[in-house]
């Protein structure tokens, strides 16, 4: 895609100073996310509901990963738990929380918009209502193991965002307020339609209602390979465009005389991001508050340079999803908490937070 | 918006869904009428002039006489009043009320989403209620309709009480009370079955394809507790936990009863769930399936209900 025009040369030498503006990076804030991380993700693979003992965990997944046979006198049922539902569960975590974090981070970026988040613009809803039509239709087939439910939650989700894009759009821009509102209207129509499905269809009611709680409750390796194929071209894409993201958010226009095709770049980056975003959505449901605060949490301790906020965001945003699964499935062992509880719980608080923030920035 | 909708009030419309649930029933005997109803109705009419209860909210309902035309907003209540001999009382019922196939024959009403001025288009002299979503029974109160609120029971004998209830609401007390012991008979007849079983099989039952369940403080998870099954989401504090996957593995359930046939769950689809391999039920093939209209129906059926898990966690006994 050709993001710049070939004349263009001396505008992209304008860039360095622009950015030369924003404090120095440094490596080592993304080595702590990282070693924050594997802690995570260490963490969430030793502790369940399901009492096995750490030695065992161990020798568990480094014979499945080495193939030594190191758990030969370890029960069946050990093994099945620690390798087909706990470490895909953890992984699956990790690949939601980076999906919505990098797709928040994204969002407001593009928008130019602090409260942005990756529902903004229908997705959550237009997955939502998927799920409930889905549901409804009781349809039984599969699709290259994906489930009517699955596909319908990610054509939802993609839909509800690709209206609100085409009614955004003035001619051969799309104005970001105009988009929000527009994902706002659409929004609100698709929830109102899920809720009336919801009420008006007895106990299928309850499936769509559980599934909109959301979760990692039923993740599996074929949850994982449903990601993978969104997070990553998202993933380089988005990072790639870090320092024209960090022009963008002084002024469009500018970016525009400096030879950023500013249109193509919405496009192509809430597109990835709206992609890996009803991705994570037909995994595991609605998952508030990652999206939003993990971005800015980012922001407030390292700056707002998108080179090091979009791979930091990435990188948290998976650790904090697979930490605040943790307490998700241990607390009330053996009940679940839904996931969202969780994250709201830490999320609120940080919300009304910056709303104060920004507060005292107007006063 | 969706990220803001939380799981308080989740267990409450499960409670509400599994009481309301949809498929379609077709055995089952209506129970235990046994007096002439036109014989008890006459004398009860005579005895009461005034009746005074109170209901599952708390409420003190007064019915100056028996009523005649009763809006049933709840399934099970519906078959109650039909099992009781009240079914020529009743004018209009919710539309999930799908038993006795009599009752489909009424006006139907919407209790999900209710209308107060269809609800009193009906007509009624009492409305039954189990379900009051946007302040249904004050609606209907001033619309100066006599409204009688059901508590979702927690356990058979709750169950019991309510038939009884409604057997003094109707008119119809003896035939209640003849009701409630042709039930008790009934599951006395299970449990004597089961006398000399010290404890039985480790059960989960899936209310849904998240691993909903019933714990023995529901109504339904109460049947597993009278025919002594172990119930692994027991101590969970809940009425209806969600349990975690590894959490059922480990507890190795050597029966599981699926109550979401509905929503596409078989007894295939169970043992293709990666990491079940390992579980009892999956390998000694011990998943069955219930109708959840039987079996989560707070009604006369119950006592089929508990025959019927009895001869899914007792199959040598109950040949």
């Amino acid at each position: 895609m050709k993001l710049f025009d070939r004349t263009a040369p001396e505008a992209m030498a304008a860039l360095p100073p622009l950015a030369a503006a924003l404090p120095r990076r440094s490596a080592w804030p993304l080595a702590l996310a990282l070693v924050l991380l594997l802690a995570a993700a260490l963490l969430g693979a030793a502790v369940g509901p399901a009492g096995i003992p750490l030695d065992a965990v161990v020798r568990i997944v480094v014979s499945r990963i080495s193939g030594a046979d190191l758990a030969s006198g370890l029960p069946q049922q050990w093994q099945d738990i620690v390798w087909e539902i706990r470490l895909p569960r953890v992984i699956v975590a990790g690949l939601v929380g980076a999906s919505l974090a990098l797709a928040g981070a994204t969002y407001q970026a593009v928008f130019r918009n602090p409260l942005a988040d990756p529902y903004l613009i229908g997705v959550a809803a237009g997955a939502g209502l998927g799920a409930a039509i889905a549901v409804v239709a009781g349809w039984d087939f599969s699709f290259y193991q994906m489930s009517p439910l699955t596909i319908m939650t990610f054509a939802g989700a993609l839909a509800a965002a690709g209206v609100s894009y085409l009614l955004a759009r003035v001619g051969r821009t799309v104005p970001v307020t105009t988009l929000l509102l527009a994902g706002v209207a659409i929004g609100s129509l698709a929830s109102s339609a899920t809720s009336y499905l919801i009420i008006s269809s007895g106990v299928k009611g309850l499936e769509i209602y559980s599934w909109i709680l959301g979760g990692f409750n039923d993740s599996s390796w074929d949850s994982m390979w449903l990601l993978v194929p969104y997070l990553l071209p998202a993933a380089v894409l988005v990072l790639a465009h870090g320092r024209i993201l960090n022009v963008m958010q002084l002024d469009e226009e500018q970016a525009q005389q400096l030879g950023v095709n500013v249109e193509r770049v919405k496009l192509l980056l809430i597109g990835v991001a709206t992609l890996a975003t009803a991705a994570a959505v037909s995994v595991a449901g609605v998952i508030g508050f990652v999206g939003l605060i993990v971005p800015h949490f980012v922001r407030l301790l390292w700056g707002p340079d998108h080179r090091q906020l979009l791979p930091l965001s990435m990188v948290l945003g998976a650790a904090f999803l697979i930490l605040a699964d943790v307490p998700a499935r241990t607390i009330d062992a053996p009940s679940e908490i839904p996931v969202g509880i969780v994250t709201a719980v830490c999320g609120t608080p940080f919300f009304l937070y910056l709303l104060r923030l920004r507060q005292r920035a107007v006063f | 918006m969706f990220s803001l909708i939380r799981g308080g009030a989740f267990a409450l419309l499960l409670a509400l869904l599994l009481a309301l649930a949809a498929a379609c029933g077709d055995d089952g005997d209506g129970g235990g009428a046994s007096l002439s109803p036109t014989a008890t109705r006459a004398a009860t009419v005579a005895a009461q002039s005034q009746l005074t209860l109170t209901d599952g909210l708390g409420r003190s309902v007064t019915l100056t006489a028996v009523p005649q035309r009763i809006a049933s907003l709840s399934p099970a209540a519906t078959e109650i009043l039909f099992a009781v001999g009240a079914g020529d009382q009743v004018a209009a019922v919710d539309m999930f009320s799908n038993y006795p196939p009599e009752a489909t024959t009424r006006e139907k009403l919407d209790a999900f989403q209710p209308s107060v001025e269809a609800i009193a288009g009906a007509q009624p002299d009492l409305v039954l209620v189990f379900y009051d979503p946007g302040n249904l029974v004050e609606g209907l109160t001033n619309a100066n309709l006599t409204v009688f609120f059901l508590e979702t029971p927690t356990s058979v004998e709750g169950v019991l009480d309510q038939i009884r209830v409604l057997g003094k609401v109707t008119g119809h007390p003896q035939e209640a009370e003849g009701l409630v012991e042709s039930m008790q008979e009934d599951i006395s007849a299970v449990q004597e079955r089961l006398a000399a079983v010290e404890q039985g099989p480790r059960v989960f039952h899936e209310v849904d394809n998240q691993l909903y369940t019933v714990a023995p403080d529901s109504f339904v998870g109460n049947l597993y507790t009278i025919l002594k099954a172990q119930n692994i989401a027991a101590g969970t504090g809940q009425a209806f936990p969600q349990l975690s996957q590894e959490a059922i593995i480990e507890a190795d359930p050597e029966v599981i009863i699926l109550g979401d046939a509905v929503g596409g769950e078989s007894p295939e689809t169970v043992k293709a769930r990666p990491g079940w391999g390992s579980i009892s039920a999956v390998k000694n093939d011990r998943i069955y399936v219930v109708d959840p209209d039987i079996v989560s129906r707070p009604g006369p059926r119950l006592a089929d209900a508990l025959e019927t898990l009895a001869r899914a966690l007792y199959p040598e006994r109950f040949p």
